[in-house]
């Protein structure tokens, strides 16, 4: 479903600063499995799920969606398709503080254009899934890490994307949340939805959920795993 | 379109609520804004109507005066001149006035007293404006007492009072008959205050009244245009004069304004990048702020547009008052005709609406093109 093809990644190229994150990179992650990128810090694995979101340009190389190759494509279209094809679980969550656990949810359908009430219906039902509607009007910084975090899995289905995209899910959850998240992506699995999870945790790449493991240091792949 | 439209709105609830959300530094500045407005309309406002007063009580003026000069001062001018310039070729009528000041202990006020034309008034009937019936409290029917030039009381009536259709001269007017003038300030019969001329063709105005100089070299001959002149001048350098001190006032405040909205705070920057993490546009974002800058500028403009309105044509422009009328004919209290002229409008929108949107949009613009990756990171 996405193909990397000799993906570079360089910050502050030509400066003294300059840092290779990704050496050259090519990788295929199939659709409806479950790949996790394994490797410790600094080993590339935020600048890799950046480029195969489409959020990060890489310095050299092709990435192929579906397909099609994206690479090149003006902001606005790459904007376009991150939003439709991926939905995003940050680390940190990364939900606005001071509005609403509902409001959250629908911030990703905003520029889609789709009427207020359709959209305040389609969070309403994912957060009625993930258990959250009791704390639908409730402001984001009143909830508990379990709870945020299943606001922002929430964000992500919001727009209905094939592909799901988690950098470190579980790094500030306690074993049984992280377990409940594995769970989540089961499920989601099941939906036939690729997923895609940057993690070092082995509650994560040992979940007999997921299909492939890409081990990775220093920016390089050192082990693909099994396809 | 549909979509188009639906996007907006979405767009529009979020700013709204974003706004809210940091409601402490927006209502503060939407205070500080609302008072610029206010301030700057005020005096745009109260100069235009004063000149509008002007040009209202102006119209009906003739078209030349003569008045007698001694040692540069207005004397009264001898009846007798008034054959001369009607010797003149192309003077159509020559008219003497009685007019004067009359400063009142009581209701410390000048008081313009006038003998108008073609009304009958007896000796001791008067007609006062709005302002003298205000402060004196006299009404219709009552009698009010004034002090002749040597001394003695003189108790005149109130036959009415003048309408409030143009308060600027009419506020401190009384209308007396020509006889009680004479009595009351010790004119003879044979003076009047001045002359009005009217001329058969009006281009010819001012030649006319160069040959009214020519003859009458004691005299100097003004016309309605020359005093429309002089009304515009010395509003137009009274709003100036306002318009200097309040400059310090607006630096300061684009000086906040540029603070606040051109400054993006850390947590903003934060939300710019989670924003376009989650599938919005630079686009999009550029419009939430356009959008969040134009409902604070439009508020406050609104706001301030009509406090200033209400502080000028209702609440007789208190806080600009000391500054702005300073004409010792001025001191009754006087409310102006309501008048407001698009182009002033359009101007105090441009110098305070247009800075401040494009003042949100260009660091938004700056923090909006940055990589979403950016947000992975912290």
């Amino acid at each position: 479903m996405i193909e990397l093809q000799n993906i570079r990644k360089v910050f502050n190229e030509g400066l003294s600063s300059e840092y290779i994150a990704l050496h050259d990179l090519t990788l295929a992650i199939a659709a409806h499995q479950v790949t996790v990128l394994k490797g410790p810090s600094g080993s590339g694995k935020t600048t890799l799920l950046s480029i195969l979101g489409c959020m990060a340009r890489p310095t050299a190389g092709r990435i192929v969606l579906a397909g099609r190759e994206i690479t090149s494509l003006p902001e606005r279209f790459l904007t376009d398709i991150r939003r439709q094809t991926f939905g995003f679980i940050f680390q940190h969550y990364n939900l606005l503080k001071g509005i609403s656990v509902i409001e959250n949810v629908m911030l990703p359908a905003y520029p889609q254009g789709e009427p207020f009430s359709l959209l305040k219906k389609q969070a309403a039902d994912l957060l009625k899934l993930f258990n959250l509607t009791h704390k639908a009007a409730a402001k984001v910084e009143w909830l508990s890490g379990g709870e945020a975090q299943r606001t922002a899995i929430a964000r992500a289905l919001v727009n209905q994307p094939e592909v799901i995209i988690a950098d470190e899910p579980t790094a500030h959850l306690d074993t049984r949340l992280s377990r409940e998240f594995m769970d989540i992506m089961r499920d989601f699995k099941a939906q036939g939805k690729t997923i895609l999870i940057a993690s070092h945790d082995p509650i994560v790449h040992e979940s007999e959920v997921v299909d492939r493991v890409v081990q990775m240091r220093d920016g390089r792949i050192i082990d693909a795993g099994v396809i | 379109m549909i979509k188009s439209i639906e996007k907006q709105r979405n767009i529009i609830d979020f700013t709204l609520s974003s706004l809210w959300r940091r409601k402490g530094k927006n209502l503060a500045l939407l205070v500080v804004y609302t008072l610029v407005v206010f301030s700057l309309g005020s005096v745009m406002f109260f100069t235009q109507a004063l000149k509008n007063e002007a040009a209202i009580i102006l119209r009906g003026a003739p078209e030349i005066i003569v008045q007698k000069l001694v040692a540069g001062r207005h004397e009264l001018i001898p009846m007798a001149s008034a054959q001369t310039i009607r010797a003149i070729r192309g003077v159509e009528a020559v008219k003497d006035r009685l007019w004067g000041y009359y400063y009142d202990p009581i209701g410390r006020a000048n008081y313009t007293l006038m003998v108008p034309e073609g009304m009958d008034l007896k000796e001791n009937e008067i007609i006062v404006g709005a302002g003298i019936s205000r402060v004196r409290q006299v009404f219709r029917g009552n009698a009010l007492l004034l002090r002749t030039y040597d001394g003695r009381p003189i108790s005149l009536f109130i036959k009415g009072i003048l309408s409030p259709e143009s308060e600027l001269l009419s506020s401190d007017l009384i209308l007396i008959s020509a006889t009680g003038f004479r009595r009351l300030f010790g004119v003879s019969g044979d003076d009047a205050t001045d002359l009005t001329v009217t001329v058969l063709n009006k281009k010819e105005i001012s030649t006319i009244a160069a040959k009214i100089v020519d003859k009458l070299p004691d005299a100097r001959a003004i016309t309605r245009d020359e005093i429309l002149r002089t009304y515009d001048a010395v509003f137009d350098w009274r709003a100036g004069i306002m318009i200097a001190i309040l400059a310090g006032a607006v630096l300061a405040f684009l000086i906040f304004a540029w603070d606040k909205a051109a400054g993006l705070s850390g947590e903003e920057r934060r939300e710019i990048g989670i924003l376009k993490a989650i599938g919005w546009e630079t686009a999009d974002i550029l419009q939430m702020k356009f959008w969040e800058g134009t409902i604070v500028s439009l508020s406050s403009f609104f706001l301030g547009v009509i406090l200033a309105y209400f502080h000028i044509f209702y609440a007789s422009a208190t806080l600009f008052e000391p500054v702005l009328k300073g004409w010792s004919i001025l001191y009754p209290e006087f409310r102006l005709t309501p008048f407001i002229s698009g182009y002033q409008i359009a101007i105090l929108f441009f110098f305070t609406v247009i800075p401040y949107t494009v003042a949100t949009i260009i660091p938004a613009w700056r923090a909006a093109t940055i990589d979403p990756d950016v947000i992975m990171r912290t």
